[in-house]
This record gives structure tokens, C-alpha cells and sequence, in this order.
């Protein structure tokens, strides 16, 4: 396949970047005091567009060595999926830096331009799916739910990425969030779930889509998806998270106490499993990209 | 206008590989660049089985995928049907690669742009240009069916090129008589190069 790990790089850190700006403007909205995962959020979105951007731009090498040429990007509109997405991800990059910047001089932003952000934010992580999803020459991508796997898991990435910033800043910083826990719980099973329903699915599709689900299940790419994603990427974090709510720990009685003053008072906060659980979402969201990419096979023109 | 096509006839290619390497001279190609690849496929159950050779290069499709994708409209279409990049216009994404089911195009190691098989387009217009005149015996190679060069090279004529709409063309009549096909005609792409095989 023509597109290799620079690419599964950048659809993650775009998802990544979506999802961590989403996971901002939600929380600034149920939880304003919990200021510090709101700012993580917001000083990650533009950085992580940004380095993806970049990647994007060296692994296009012939604009690389002509730069004038990428604006061809933007007058070519709306023929080409890339052309929809470089605007999306144009508007996106802007509105999340003017946010982050605004946020560095403590300035207000119009709630206007917030929600504008969302939905770019959105349509980013849509976008990523989008991408690859409309290649008809490549079964295992050609499926409408894999735009929605992309944007479940760019939430549940942003949200691993931004709390677990947060938490290695201030580890109080998500203490506390127990509907942020329990959102981040329902967006993995969303996507061990969905997962399950493409692969079954799109094995079922053509001679070829089989080929690439059995190279990922058991053939090439097992070891990664089984290990990487499975185990690391969704089953740890699922168990973690789910004890953690079960035995009601990291959640303080009443949610109108400040919460990371609360925390406070509550004592010393063991982080470990946070940052195993956030660390491992986040290998997790780049094995699948990288593993999508690498799975693709073309359709067989020998028939 | 005409509509350039071809008939790979597999039963006569000898695997040479002479119009790679005539293609490969006349694009002033790397030995690792190829525009023209020779497949090989099994064909049959076993135990009667044998290997079969199948040139692929780009089909010149009428509903390119790799022109749908194209980001920066370096992919277009001329009025005779030949699928074109714009050397200077191509990012070099990838995105055509990816979208394109005959694996038709390669990256240029020196620019970073996106190419493929052109159907010897300048050749072939200039000759369709003089041919039209009163004088059509300027040379051998003017005959615009023998421009191509990996259809010049072949050593077992198992190339055929022409119009494909005029109906007393040589590619014509041959694809009827040969009862030549198009590679995945299901895909929607309305590939140019037909088989025999």
C-alpha cells in the first residue's frame, strides 16, 4: 500500500487533536472547575494538528520540493475528498490555535466560535474515516461505519491523551470526573463493538476483504492487533476503568465540591492506573489506524 | 475525436519484458520504475494448472478513480481519452495510488511525483494530426498505430493499438475476433485495454 506509517501517524494525530479539543469544550461545559484538563485539551488540539499536518506535508514529497503547489489544494474544490478535508482541517487548525492562544492570554472566546469548533472538530475526525473510506478499490476500508470507528475513537484517544497530560501536571487534574470515566468506559466498548461489526461484516464482503481481515486476525498483523489493540488498547483500560468505578474510587461524593480542591483533601491519589489505562488507549488508537493501513489489500483485477 | 485503446493479446506475449524496457527508454525511467508490470497468475485447479503472464499498466480508464481522488486536479482527462498528470501540479499524496484497482502508478524517486503509463500521447497526436493530411508516408512511425512503444517493441505483435470508435480500425476488428475482454468490467472504471487470455 502506497500509504504506510507516516499516514497511519497523521490519521491518528488528527483524530487525537479532534478528540482532545471535543473532550475540552465538553468538560469546560459539565465541569468548569476542573480547569487544568480543560487547558490540556485546548494546548493539545492545535500542537497535535500541527505535527500531523507536518507529516502530511513531508510524506507529500513532490509539494515538499515545490510548496506553491499545495495550494492547488484549495482550488479544487469539491472533487476530491483530500480538497474537503484540507479545508475542514484548515478551519479546524485555525479556530483550535486562535482558542489555545486566547486561552495562554486569558481572554474570553465568543461561545460562537467554540461551537464552530466542535463541529470542525467533528468533521476532522470524520474526515480522517472519510478519507480512505471512499477508496472502492480497497475493501476493508470502503464501509460506512469505518468513518464512525474514527470518530469514536478519536474521542476516546483525545480524551486518554488530554486526561493523561493533565494528570502527569497536576494529578488531581481528572480526579473526580467520574462521568468523564464512565463516557471514556462507554466509547471503548462502543469501539470493540464496532470493530467486531466491520470485521464480521466486511470478511463477508469479497474474496479480498477476507484476505485482509484474516491478515489482521491471524495472519500478519495478529500479533499487533491481539496484543497491541485487544489486550493493551481495550481489554486493560476497560478492566481498569471499570474496578475503578465499581469500588466508586476517584469520585467524590457530591459533585458541587471543586473538584480537584476535594481531591486534594482527600489525600494522595495513586495516578499508576490512570496512566496505564490512557497510555494503552492511545498505542491502542495507533495500532488500528497503522494496522487498517498495512491490512489493505486492492481488489483483484485477476479475476 | 478518437478514443484510444488496446488489446493485449496474452496468449502471444513471449514475457520479454522488451516493452517494459522500451517504456522505460522512452519515459527515461529508472530499471526500478516501472509503468508496465508483468504479472504472472495461476490459472486452473489443480492438477491441471499453468501460469499465465498479465501486462498491466495504466487502463486509461473513461471513469478514472485516480482523476476522482486527484486532490489538486493534477489527474485530468483529454478529449481523446488519455489520462494525464500534471507534472507540475501533483503534491505527491499518494491518494491516486491508493485509489487506482490496476496498480498503474509509481512514484518518481527524483521529483516525488505520481506517474504512469501515458499511451505515448505526443507521439500518437501528432501522428492522428498528419495522418488526417493528403501526406501519410512521412515514415514508418507516423502510422499512429505503432506509436506506442511498448506496442513498437513487442516482438510477437501481441500489442494492438487504435481507435477503438472507429469500427474498421484494426483494434476493432481484432477485439471482436479475438473475443477480447476488460479487466474487472464490474469495477465501473471502463478500462481501455482489452485482454486476451
Amino acid at each position: 500500500m502506497a500509504w504506510g506509517t507516516i499516514i497511519a501517524w497523521y490519521l491518528f494525530l488528527a483524530g487525537l487533536s479532534a478528540g482532545a479539543y471535543l473532550t475540552a469544550y465538553v468538560v469546560s461545559n459539565k465541569s468548569p472547575l476542573s480547569t487544568t484538563i480543560q487547558k490540556t485539551g485546548y494546548f493539545l488540539a492545535p500542537a497535535l494538528l500541527g505535527i500531523g499536518l507536518l507529516l502530511l506535508v513531508f510524506d507529500a514529497e513532490a509539494g515538499l520540493k515545490d510548496p506553491l503547489r499545495f495550494i492547488y489544494l484549495f482550488v479544487n474544490f469539491p472533487s476530491s475528498m483530500m480538497t474537503n478535508g484540507t479545508i475542514i482541517l484548515s478551519i479546524f487548525m485555525m479556530i483550535a490555535l486562535f482558542k489555545a492562544v486566547m486561552l495562554y492570554f486569558k481572554k474570553n472566546v465568543p461561545k460562537i466560535v467554540d461551537i464552530i469548533g466542535v463541529i470542525f472538530a467533528v468533521g476532522t475526525a470524520a474526515y480522517t474515516g472519510l478519507l480512505i473510506g471512499v477508496v472502492k478499490a480497497v475493501p476493508l476500508w470502503n464501509t460506512s461505519i469505518l468513518p464512525i470507528l474514527f470518530v469514536v475513537t478519536a474521542m476516546s484517544t483525545g480524551i486518554a491523551a488530554t486526561v493523561l497530560l493533565a494528570s502527569l501536571v497536576n494529578r488531581h487534574a481528572a480526579h473526580g470526573l467520574k462521568w468523564l470515566k464512565k463516557t471514556h468506559m462507554i466509547l471503548l466498548a462502543l469501539e470493540a463493538l464496532i470493530i467486531f461489526f466491520m470485521f464480521y461484516v466486511t470478511m463477508n464482503a469479497s474474496q479480498v476483504a477476507y484476505q485482509s481481515i484474516q491478515s489482521i486476525l491471524s495472519g500478519d498483523w495478529s500479533l499487533l492487533f491481539w496484543i497491541g489493540l485487544m489486550l493493551f488498547g481495550l481489554g486493560l483500560p476497560l478492566l481498569i476503568e471499570g474496578t475503578e468505578l465499581l469500588l466508586g474510587r476517584g469520585s467524590p461524593s457530591k459533585q458541587t465540591v471543586e473538584p480537584e480542591v476535594a481531591a486534594t483533601s482527600t489525600g494522595v491519589i495513586n495516578i499508576v492506573p490512570t496512566v496505564v489505562t490512557e497510555a494503552g488507549v492511545l498505542v491502542g488508537g495507533f495500532i488500528l489506524r497503522y494496522i487498517l493501513l498495512a491490512a489493505a489489500v486492492s481488489t483483484s483485477i485477476f479475476l | 475525436m478518437a478514443r484510444y485503446g488496446m488489446l493485449i493479446d496474452t496468449t502471444k506475449c513471449a514475457e520479454c519484458y522488451s516493452c517494459r524496457v522500451a517504456c522505460q527508454h522512452q519515459n527515461h525511467l529508472a530499471k526500478d520504475e516501472t509503468w508496465i508490470k508483468l504479472n504472472t497468475i495461476e490459472k486452473g485447479t489443480f492438477p491441471n494448472v499453468s501460469f499465465q503472464v498479465l501486462p498491466v499498466q495504466c487502463q486509461h480508464c473513461e471513469n478514472p478513480p485516480c482523476k476522482e481522488v486527484c486532490p489538486t486536479g493534477a489527474t485530468y482527462q483529454t478529449e481523446d481519452g488519455f489520462v494525464l498528470v500534471d507534472e507540475d501540479r501533483c503534491i505527491g499524496c499518494k491518494y491516486c495510488m491508493v485509489a487506482c484497482p490496476y496498480d498503474a502508478r509509481v512514484v518518481h524517486h527524483e521529483t516525488g511525483v505520481v506517474l504512469k503509463c501515458k499511451f505515448c500521447y505526443e507521439g500518437v497526436i501528432a501522428a492522428a494530426g498528419s495522418s488526417g493530411g493528403a501526406d501519410a508516408t512521412s515514415g514508418a512511425s507516423s502510422n499512429l498505430e505503432d506509436i506506442p512503444a511498448c506496442v513498437n517493441t513487442c516482438i510477437s505483435t501481441a500489442r494492438i493499438f487504435g481507435d477503438l470508435d472507429d469500427p474498421n480500425s484494426t483494434i476493432s476488428k481484432e477485439i471482436i475476433a479475438r473475443k477480447a475482454a476488460l479487466l474487472r468490467p464490474d469495477l465501473g472504471t471502463k478500462p481501455k485495454i482489452y485482454y486476451v487470455r
